[in-house]
């Protein structure tokens, strides 16, 4: 620990270990924290999915946002261990009362590889271009939902004015997907963005080449000095070069890790967990922040009206032995609708407990008697409802199989439905659903309001103006911690209590480290950081 | 000759039309996928997935959407990937060659190693030996492709260290997926050279070569051979095609990119230019090369040449 | 037609014809009757016994839930036939149906039934597999209809050419000339008789079927787990290759053997319609 050069480590990786609890490993990898960092090099890292696009603004996978982190600088930098806002781009920024403007005065001498400097112009350009990619960028359209534009105040200073309350803004602008391009990158399409044409940003790394199911290319950028102070060094990264390689079949993917073919993996799979544990490997791993995976529940539709049937599934499934038997140790059972790693995450393990006799009589007193299958029954109606998801993450299936044994033990019988993302995205649009199972990162509350409030996605089909709504709005309009924190618990509790949705598991990024392969390191969204990565000879 | 060629339009014509409609029957469309592919689900409203629709043109009435992607394609343009917004034909073009690699290694050593076994299995005197060389390319076809290119990786990749399991550098980079994916055309070829070897071999004339005191490896290699290897080769011709199936699996074991990838990620996003381009490329193939074997056909014996392609096809189906 | 003594006589000489028919008189008793086999769970398994190497207790091993791998293997022998025979099956119904109209009828209705087979067979089958799964939606049956599709071209062809030939045979002259209706001839002519290669081309597709169907769970299109299926679980045992070899490679092997069978079985009964 002492040898490292140590900027802002200190309380910062403790918190987060604590945080976190999954041990040392979670900040740095690779090697344990012995020897000093070399530069140059190249990391040969096996990542689980073809990336498709690696314009940051327009697309919001994992495989993808791994990869356009280290293009792209953002105006603020997230503390992956409070979650608090840093300065990145922008030196210091001031927020008005009712979070609807947002001035940044940025630093003094970053550009973009083109040469040209990261000023307030550009800053509006590639804020007017991300707006302007339309609900084909997801997570753009989710940021900027309430955007009315920005405005030059002088070549330093830039202000973004809002529509509505956004306080979840701030923490937007540290992600990479409203990280800055250069105004030269919007001469090109987007489509040329995606493959990498044109794709300028003032990150530590610049795009090379993008070879489609085979491998990214990314090389270190010259001259680089305007990191985060969040980082553990400054100046240019490391590396020279990073291949991202794209094997998607997991057995290879952690046989060529084991076998020295590469230097890191991203998405070990829980059964080849083991092998990297030792034998000089390391596996860093971090629960993703956001909404965990969970049944949502639509209160609109059939047996789900009754909220005591909802609070009974809520009991009658053991989180715990979903993640000892199709999970492993590195994962977490949901204690809220907010991972653990969320800002503002409220730990309700008390409401999430296992207690099938305590959902046996809720079910009783709301008149369900177990049938001659062994599902109850009431007034000739069936305890029974469906989950619709599609096979977004691997275990999936599997999960929700044990999730369903557990629930028949209840008397209720839960129907599992794959289907493709068409579909289940046509189902989710439609409202036709009883339950959907999903989960969304994103290390901000504002989450919640986006996928529960009746303005926005309201999944479980609530009416306007019940008390979760109210919750969602007061967290969104403040940036004061003290206001927002209590809101955004009050939330949380809501959709709890109310068995808007069952919460279940955390999904958890975990990376195997081969012996040469340093710190790489996760932000607080768990995405990949390679800029303070390294490889030894 | 001008009939032929009509009809093999005619083929690539409703082979076009024939992914459009099944692309069309599957639930939602290339805008639903567009738009879904984020983890969360969809965040978009109604009024904007109709946007997004309208940008692809997914709006129009089948028959307009028909006509539009029917007359481009004519041009030669199958328009821009929903999901990339690539141009569909210089995917298909940039995933070629890749393909062609694994598919032209395959080639060469099923052509290798079927042949070998044909040869020495019908060779040998020792009939225990025949035997095991002659069941082998049964067992070739009665392995899960993808099971035998996992355990190739893990033996010679993994655990001997001697080639690897992923990238394309190089000579060494094309050999364990040539294996793979070559393995079940190789023992095809394999049964049907082997077959006809013997058959070649039980003919009159062999007795009389012999008898003319010609050697026994010149009987084999001089006649039976070349009489033998005629309809075989035919079937060269045929079971290329079926190297293309195999794509998909290999490319992915392999961590290559190629047109079976490229397929199986268009079909699941609904991706109706890649697909329809993607189609119509293997069409052609498939045409073309069913014209040159019926160009060939007349060059050999007609009777023995309508038997091979009955097996060929059966088998390698 | 050989009579039952010579039949007897060919298997004795041929040992690996025996063995053959012992395979696939097995695995048909295992669809059947799965309980003469083994009386372990195939779906609910035992966590404290997970990954368990062959042995005694578990013939194959278990799982990484503990589950025993011979008794998934046993008790996925109905789906897996089941799956094989239906994909076999509409290959073979539809493929000979259009086959024999084409050959039968002549004319318009031959070229357009045969560029129609041209169009899938242009049509690269795991393609074809891949669109009509994710249009059916998940599931063995669903794969099992899209193997079958993909597959019937051949049979159409092969059934095209047989009725050619059989058509112009003889007898069938003969019974035309006796003014015996089409439908007659076709019924007790035509069919029965080119109906031989067509069912050794079924055989052998049977193995076909098997593979295809393996393919399309590789990639991610199969059988819904805990239900047992050789091709899914073949597949689903991958992952564990490095650390539990057992898991893939008996069901794998389970494979290889009731192909080669089927495939050992469908040339003897080629060769016996050759001879």
């Amino acid at each position: 620990m002492v040898t490292r050069p140590v900027r802002t480590l200190g309380f910062g990786a403790l918190a987060l270990v604590l945080l976190t609890g999954c041990g040392a490993q979670a900040t740095a990898g690779g090697g344990g924290d012995a020897g000093t960092p070399r530069v140059g090099g190249t990391l040969r890292l096996g990542i689980s999915s073809n990336p498709d696009c690696v314009d940051p603004q327009q697309w919001g996978t994992n495989a993808s946002l791994n990869v356009s982190r280290q293009l792209v600088d953002s105006l603020t930098d997230q503390d992956p261990a409070d979650g608090a806002i840093k300065p990145w781009l922008a030196e210091r920024w001031e927020v008005n009362a009712d979070s609807t403007a947002f001035t940044f005065h940025l630093r003094d001498g970053a550009t973009f590889s083109d040469g040209t400097p990261v000023d307030a112009a550009a800053v509006k350009a590639s804020f007017d271009g991300a707006r302007a990619l339309g609900p084909k960028a997801a997570l753009v359209a989710g940021y900027l939902a309430a955007y009315r534009g920005s405005t030059v105040v002088d070549p330093r200073t830039v202000r973004i004015d809002f529509t509505a309350p956004s306080a979840q803004f701030l923490q937007a602008s540290s992600t990479m997907t409203l990280g800055v391009l250069a105004p030269a990158a919007y001469n090109k399409t987007p489509e040329q963005r995606c493959q990498g044409d044109g794709l300028i940003g003032s990150g530590p790394f610049v795009f090379e080449s993008y070879k489609q199911n085979q491998q990214v290319v990314l090389v270190k950028r010259k001259g680089y000095n305007w990191g985060s102070p969040l980082w553990k060094h400054t100046g240019e990264a490391y590396l020279d070069r990073v291949e991202y390689r794209i094997v998607p079949e997991p057995g290879v993917r952690s046989g060529s890790l084991a076998s020295g073919q590469l230097d890191a993996i991203t998405d070990v799979q829980p059964v080849d967990e083991p092998q990297f544990a030792g034998n000089g490997f390391t596996e860093p791993v971090r629960p993703n922040p956001g909404i965990v995976f969970n049944l949502t529940a639509n209160t609109t539709r059939g047996v789900l009206t009754d909220p005591k049937v909802r609070q009974a599934v809520a009991k009658g499934v053991n989180r715990q032995e979903v993640v000892d038997t199709v999970l492993t140790k590195n994962y977490k059972a949901a204690t809220s609708v907010l991972g653990s790693a969320t800002p503002l995450h409220t730990d309700l393990a008390g409401l999430l407990a296992y207690d099938p006799a305590g959902a046996g009589a809720l079910l009783d007193a709301a008149g369900w008697r177990p049938g001659p299958d062994g599902i109850r029954v009431k007034d000739g109606q069936r305890l029974s409802a469906a989950v619709v998801f599609s096979a977004v993450f691997n275990q999936n299936q599997s999960a929700l199989e044990l999730i369903q044994q557990q629930l028949r033990k209840i008397g209720f019988d839960l129907r599992i439905e794959l289907k493709t993302t068409a579909e289940s995205t046509q189902i989710q649009l439609s409202g036709e659903y009883d339950f959907i199972w999903f989960n969304v990162t994103r290390a901000d509350p504002d989450i919640l309001r986006q996928t529960y409030s009746t303005k926005a996605g309201n999944r479980s089909k609530l009416t306007a103006g019940n008390p979760l709504d109210a919750a969602l709005e007061k967290q969104a309009a403040t940036t004061d911690r003290a206001v927002r924190e209590p809101a955004a618990a009050e939330a949380q509790r809501i959709i709890v209590e109310q068995g808007y949705s069952i919460p279940v598991f955390e999904l958890t990024q975990v990376w195997g480290l081969g012996p040469k392969a340093h710190a790489l390191e996760f932000e607080a969204s768990s995405r990949l950081r390679l800029y303070d990565a390294w490889v030894a000879e | 000759m001008t009939r032929r060629l009509l009809q093999a339009v005619a083929v690539i014509w409703a082979a076009f039309t024939l992914s459009f409609v099944i692309l069309y029957l599957l639930p939602g469309d290339a805008a639903l996928n567009r738009l879904g592919a984020a983890e969360g689900g969809i965040t978009a409203t109604p009024a904007e997935v109709a946007a997004v629709r309208a940008e692809y043109g997914l709006d129009d009435p089948l028959v307009v959407q028909y006509g539009k992607r029917l007359w481009a394609a004519t041009h030669g343009d199958f328009g821009k990937s929903v999901m990339t917004g690539d141009d569909a034909t210089g995917l298909v073009f940039d995933a070629l060659p890749s393909t062609l690699e694994i598919a032209a290694a395959g080639l060469v050593l099923a052509v290798l190693f079927g042949g070998g076994l044909a040869v020495l299995g019908t060779y040998t005197r020792h009939r225990w030996l025949g035997n095991l060389l002659l069941s082998l390319p049964p067992l070739g076809v009665s392995l899960p492709q993808f099971w035998v290119g996992l355990v190739l990786i893990q033996i010679f990749s993994f655990q001997l260290r001697l080639l690897p399991a992923l990238g394309t550098d190089g000579f060494a980079a094309l050999i364990l997926p040539g294996i793979t994916i070559g393995l079940p055309t190789g023992a095809i070829i394999g049964q049907v050279l082997a077959k006809s070897l013997r058959t070649q071999l039980a003919e009159p004339y062999v007795e009389i070569v012999l008898a003319k005191g010609a050697s026994r490896a010149r009987v084999h290699f001089g006649h039976a051979l070349r009489n033998a290897a005629l309809p075989a080769l035919t079937l060269v011709g045929v079971v290329a095609g079926n190297l293309l199936a195999g794509t998909v699996v290999t490319e992915t074991l392999f961590s290559r990119d190629g047109i079976g990838r490229l397929t199986a990620f268009a079909v699941n996003s609904q991706d109706i230019p890649v697909v329809q381009a993607v189609i119509v490329l293997s069409a052609f193939f498939f045409v073309t090369i069913n014209l040159v074997v019926d160009l060939i056909y007349p060059l050999l014996d007609p009777r023995l040449a309508g038997r091979v392609t009955r097996k060929a096809v059966a088998a390698g189906a | 037609m050989p009579d039952t003594r010579t039949r007897t006589r060919t298997l004795v000489r041929s040992p690996g014809l025996l063995v053959s028919y012992a395979v696939l008189v097995f695995a048909l008793l295992a669809a059947v009757a799965p309980g003469l086999f083994t009386d372990q769970d195939p779906i609910a398994g035992v966590p404290a016994e997970r990954l368990r190497g062959p042995g005694a207790a578990h013939l194959f091993g278990t799982d990484e839930t503990g589950r025993d791998v011979f008794a998934r293997v046993v008790h996925g022998a109905a789906l897996s036939l089941w799956a094989t025979l239906l994909a076999v099956l509409v290959s073979l119904v539809a493929g000979s149906a259009l086959g024999l109209l084409a050959g039968f009828r002549g004319g318009w209705l031959d070229s357009l039934v045969m560029r129609f087979v041209d169009v899938l067979q242009a049509v690269p089958s795991i393609l074809l597999s891949l669109a009509l799964v994710t249009a059916l939606g998940f599931g063995t049956t669903n794969v099992a209809i899209a193997v079958g599709v993909s597959n019937l071209a051949v049979f159409a062809r092969l059934m095209r050419s047989e009725v050619l030939r059989v058509r112009t045979g003889v007898f069938v002259e003969a019974a035309r000339a006796s003014g015996v209706r089409w439908r007659g001839v076709l019924g007790r002519h035509v069919l029965p008789n080119s109906l031989g290669p067509v069912l050794v081309l079924a055989t052998v597709t049977l193995g076909v079927a098997v593979l295809e169907v393996s393919a399309l769970s590789f990639l991610g299109f199969g059988a819904t787990p805990p239900t047992p299926e050789w091709g899914s679980l073949v597949a689903g045992g991958r992952g564990f290759l490095a650390t539990a070899w057992w898991m893939t490679t008996f069901p794998g092997l389970t494979v290889a053997a009731v192909v080669l069978a089927t495939n050992r079985v469908s040339r003897a009964l080629d060769e016996r319609g050759e001879a």
